[in-house]
């Protein structure tokens, strides 16, 4: 992803992150692994800007974090999303179905 | 979820840290082991996921900054949210129960609104610095003789020369001629002639003063001496703009004063006020001719001002006068009394008289602050006893102790600060109101305004107050047993306690009143003493003209003498006036120039000095028109001018000084002209300094026998005098159209003025005893009223048992009259103390004055029943049934 603008890549990280955890609670190790598999690793995303996204997140109120226990009995933290978290998410998926239309339309042979 | 519903104990940086750290460790430990699942060696796994994450440490570092922040934020909105939530509460609650709301915010608003208002006069006319460059530097000089007691006398021109061309310590010295309504001159070719109220001033004046003017410039040194180009003037600024439109081409015009040419050289700045409010021009006092005021030594009509040079102490200044005048009195005869000099603050001279008043006032209204204080405090308690349940229950429920305490706090504070935003509204109209009424009397009026550094104080008193007392029930709930208080039945647990806390309180709150009610007593008297003073005339239904004979009469003795008495002749001829005379010298207005003299038979021994009076020219008629009584031989009549030899009457405070038990008609003096002068009367004494001092020997002299061209004219009319105005102005210029006129009122305005300063300080002390009782006796009333409702069982309990209403009544009015008799038996004591602080504004009443605290006492007993007998009536009423029923 190097070389993108940074507003496409964080906007499209939010939306993935997002997107992932409306599956359920998740800590961010999972969050990464769900989105390699998920992509079968075209969309490899830097652990520290994954990290950085979740904190951003949760202060803006979209995710909530609590630790609890990983399924290797390990504290983890767990992100959940929050009413905010949702609707962000709404607006954040269609927004980007727009543009991807817009993309594609472009790329489109006339 | 679980943080927005309950709350968490906040995390700290550390933990916070911490936090990331664990969190980053789990990613590269659960990466690393699937990487090795993988098959990668342990060492390979940890290399590849620490090269995945990328920049770890920078990642680390930013985590923890950013959860920091976001903690802090968190925090932040939780305050605030639970502030609002908790001022919403406070304000539910205080709607809740308006009678004290009400009653707290009233309180409230009255202390913080008398103490900013009267603490504003203070720091305005008392403490704010003049408005002149380092004021602290400037101070105010009288030539001083120690022999004939004149320690403030006025200064001599000639002398003053001597003083400046002498000073070493003094950076100037300035003389200055200014008396209210006498020094003027006429304005001439602006439209109607009119008399200017003007500054005479020495060369010294501006630079000692060290003002520079609004606009154009001052007098140059050679411009103010005599015999220089000084035909200028320097106009105040409220006269330039009144006159001249405030149009800046006025600097360099011409305009003619009394007859003569004079070019304007500048315009002084606004707040400029020295000497008076009133002053139109400033002039130099060089112009003034030897046939108006003589240039001589022994003349003295100049107040002086002079600076102190930087970091002089005002001792040295003293000694350096001293010196000056010890050296000028050996050196000239005319100056040989006067050896030394009254050095004095500039500040305190200004202030003079209204200090002691206004000290007074801050002394009082200090005391109904602390007995609103005290007000609220016992309002609070009372409020608290039935909050204890309330608290217990939620304590109960689970709510911490801080929680609890928060929650009184804001209720307090929002209490507070309502009370104190009325206050600051009541005091601000109070200030404006105390301003329109004492501007006469105050010095510096003008520069009274709101005082920000006051309103802080007394807000932040009441806030304490409001705090600490409403605090009390959550210390109280948390500190004894919950259980207790709830089982009390909602008495609460400290009821006794806090009834006692009450009962202390109301005892202070009534011995304040008692204070307050003495201060206003003893000044009410002492006001109605001076009020029947007898003044030695009638002020009712006089007319006063004043002004200053043109000098188109003054050419000849003849034109004087013709103006003098035309004018006299006129006025008497109108329809309406009973009788009219004329004197220079005006009851409470000018007490009349000092004379030595010798009278007959007296030998005045070798070293000692001949004794003075205060000598005052006067009209024929005019203790007739003044309702003077002649004890003794004549009055003035018109013959009795220059013509013949002159004659004298005196007063009955100077026949008996100097010819006790003799007749003084017929006697003469030596010393008024070249021949004995001979006592042709005796007249009643006149209040002629004060309404409050006595007078002192004086003798009248005919005005056309020693000319003065100041001229009040004393008018007695049928009806109402000010109607009789605009015909004796017709009357005077009938006779000359240019002839100005300075001023016109009634003589009683001039003794209402006389007595303005006690009349304000009496309306202010009695607002204040007035407050003092309603707050000391809602204070008695919440106590009795709550001790009522406190002991309603007991009551209840007597009343089935028998006891009849008038028992149970005399019980709650005996409760009242002991808490009040302590507080009033404590009063008195503090009273004795605390009034002679009041001597100082006091005329005719001591501070110990017996009638005045005996009618207290009696006042205040009777606010006590009353405040007593209706709780007490409400308990007489007590059905036995409900109460037991309701416990």
């Amino acid at each position: 992803m190097a070389g993108q603008s940074l507003d496409l890549l964080q906007g499209t990280l939010d939306v993935l992150v997002l997107r992932t955890l409306l599956w359920g609670e998740m800590h961010g190790y999972a969050v990464s692994r769900w989105i390699h598999d998920r992509t079968d690793g075209v969309i490899e995303i830097e652990d520290a800007a994954l990290y950085k996204a979740l904190h951003r997140l949760e202060r803006a109120g979209a995710i909530e974090a609590a630790w609890g226990l990983s399924e290797n009995n390990r504290r983890a933290r767990y992100y959940h999303l929050t009413r905010r978290g949702r609707q962000q998410l709404r607006v954040g998926e269609s927004t980007w179905r727009r543009y991807a239309e817009a993309v594609a339309k472009v790329l489109e042979p006339a | 979820m679980m943080r927005s519903l309950f709350h968490f104990p906040w995390r700290t940086a550390q933990r916070i840290d911490a936090d990331v750290d664990d969190e980053l460790h789990f990613h590269l430990a659960m990466l690393v082991e699937q990487l090795v699942t993988r098959g990668l060696t342990p060492e390979q796994a940890r290399a590849e996921a620490v090269r995945r994450f990328g920049d770890m440490e920078d990642a680390r570092r930013y985590l923890q900054r950013f959860d920091r922040g976001t903690e802090a934020a968190r925090r932040r909105t939780e305050f605030v949210g639970e502030l609002r939530h908790d001022a919403g509460y406070a304000l539910r609650t205080l709607r809740g129960a308006p009678a004290f709301t009400l009653t707290a915010l009233l309180t409230l608003a009255l202390g913080i609104g008398a103490n900013t208002a009267i603490f504003s006069v203070v720091h305005g006319v008392l403490m704010k610095p003049l408005p002149f460059p380092q004021p602290e530097q400037l101070v105010r000089i009288w030539s001083a003789s120690k022999a004939t007691g004149a320690l403030q006398a006025a200064v001599s021109p000639v002398d003053l020369d001597d003083w400046r061309a002498q000073r070493k310590v003094f950076t100037d010295i300035g003389g200055y001629w200014y008396t209210e309504g006498g020094s003027g001159i006429d304005m001439t070719g602006e439209g109607d002639p009119r008399r200017l109220s003007a500054a005479f001033v020495e060369p010294g004046f501006f630079p000692t003063l060290g003002v520079q003017p609004a606009l154009g410039r001052l007098p140059r040194e050679d411009e103010m001496h005599r015999g220089g180009p000084d035909h200028v003037v320097v106009l105040s600024y409220s006269f330039w703009r009144r006159q001249f439109s405030g149009a800046a081409s006025v600097v360099g015009r011409t305009l003619t004063l009394g007859g003569d040419p004079y070019e304007v050289l500048g315009v002084m700045p606004r707040d400029f006020h020295y000497p008076a409010d009133r002053i139109d021009i400033y002039i130099p006092y060089a112009t003034i001719p030897d046939h108006a005021i003589p240039r001589l030594r022994q003349d003295r009509v100049l107040d002086v001002v002079a600076r102190l040079r930087p970091g002089v102490s005002i001792e040295r200044g003293r000694a350096e006068m001293a010196a000056i005048t010890g050296r000028l009195s050996e050196q000239y005869a005319e100056d040989r009394t006067w050896t030394s000099a009254t050095v004095e603050p500039l500040l305190d001279v200004i202030v003079g008289g209204a200090r002691s008043g206004i000290l007074v006032l801050v002394g009082a209204v200090a005391f109904v602050l602390l007995l609103a204080c005290a007000n609220l405090a016992s309002l609070l308690l009372a409020r608290a006893s039935v909050r204890e349940r309330e608290l217990a229950v939620r304590s109960a429920l689970g709510a911490g102790r801080a929680r609890l305490v928060r929650q009184l706090l804001t209720e307090s504070l929002v209490l507070a600060l309502l009370g104190g935003a009325l206050g600051v509204v009541l005091g601000l109209f109070s200030m404006r109101a105390l301003v329109a009424m004492g501007a006469e009397q105050l010095p510096r009026a003008a520069e009274i305004q709101l005082d920000p550094a006051v309103l802080g104080f007394a807000l932040a008193l009441s806030v304490a107050t409001g705090l600490i007392f409403g605090l009390v029930p959550a210390l109280r709930v948390t500190a004894t047993d919950l259980q207790t208080a709830l089982r009390d039945g909602g008495r609460g647990s400290s009821g006794t306690q806090g009834q006692r806390m009450r009962a202390v309180l109301v005892v202070a709150e009534v011995a304040v009143a008692v204070v307050l009610v003495v201060a206003a007593g003893l000044m009410t008297r002492s006001f109605l003493r001076l009020l029947r003073v007898d003044l030695g005339f009638r002020p009712d239904h006089v007319l006063v003209v004043n002004y200053t004979i043109g000098t188109q009469h003054q050419g000849t003795e003849a034109q004087m003498r013709n103006f003098y008495t035309d004018v006299l002749d006129r006025v008497r001829a109108l329809p309406g006036v009973v009788a009219a005379g004329a004197a220079k010298e005006l009851p409470f207005r000018n007490s009349g120039e000092r004379m030595a003299f010798v009278p007959e038979g007296m030998v005045v021994p070798a070293g000692t000095e001949s004794p003075t009076a205060h000598v005052i020219h006067v009209s024929d008629g005019y203790f007739n028109a003044l309702g003077v009584p002649v004890v003794a031989g004549r009055e003035f009549r018109r013959g009795d001018d220059s013509q013949v030899p002159l004659v004298v009457v005196v007063n009955e405070a100077f026949a008996q000084r100097f010819f006790p038990g003799r007749a003084a008609v017929g006697r003469t003096l030596a010393g008024f002209s070249e021949q004995p002068t001979p006592i042709i009367g005796v007249v009643g004494n006149v209040r002629q300094e004060s309404v409050e001092e006595p007078s002192t020997p004086a003798v009248y002299i005919h005005n056309l026998q020693n000319t003065r061209v100041q001229t009040n004219l004393v008018i007695r009319t049928r009806g109402e005098p000010l109607a009789m105005a605009g015909a004796v102005q017709r009357a005077i210029w009938s006779i000359d159209r240019d002839q100005t006129i300075t001023s016109v009122f009634t003589l009683s305005s001039a003794r209402g003025d006389a007595v303005a300063r006690p009349r304000l300080l009496t309306t202010l002390l009695s607002l204040f005893g007035a407050l003092g009782l309603l707050l000391g006796g809602i204070g008695l009333y919440g106590v009795l009223a709550y001790f009522v409702l406190h002991r309603r069982r007991e009551i209840g309990v007597r009343v089935a048992l028998g006891a009849d209403a008038g028992r149970v009544q005399r019980m709650v009015v005996a409760r009242g009259l002991s808490l009040a008799g302590a507080g009033i038996l404590a009063g008195l004591a503090g009273a004795l103390v605390l009034t002679r602080f009041m001597r100082g504004v006091l005329f005719g009443v001591g501070t110990t004055d017996l009638p005045t605290f005996a009618g207290v006492t009696v006042t205040l007993l009777g606010v006590a029943f009353l405040a007593s007998w209706i709780p007490a009536r409400r308990a007489s009423r007590v059905d036995p049934m409900i109460t037991m029923r309701a416990e």
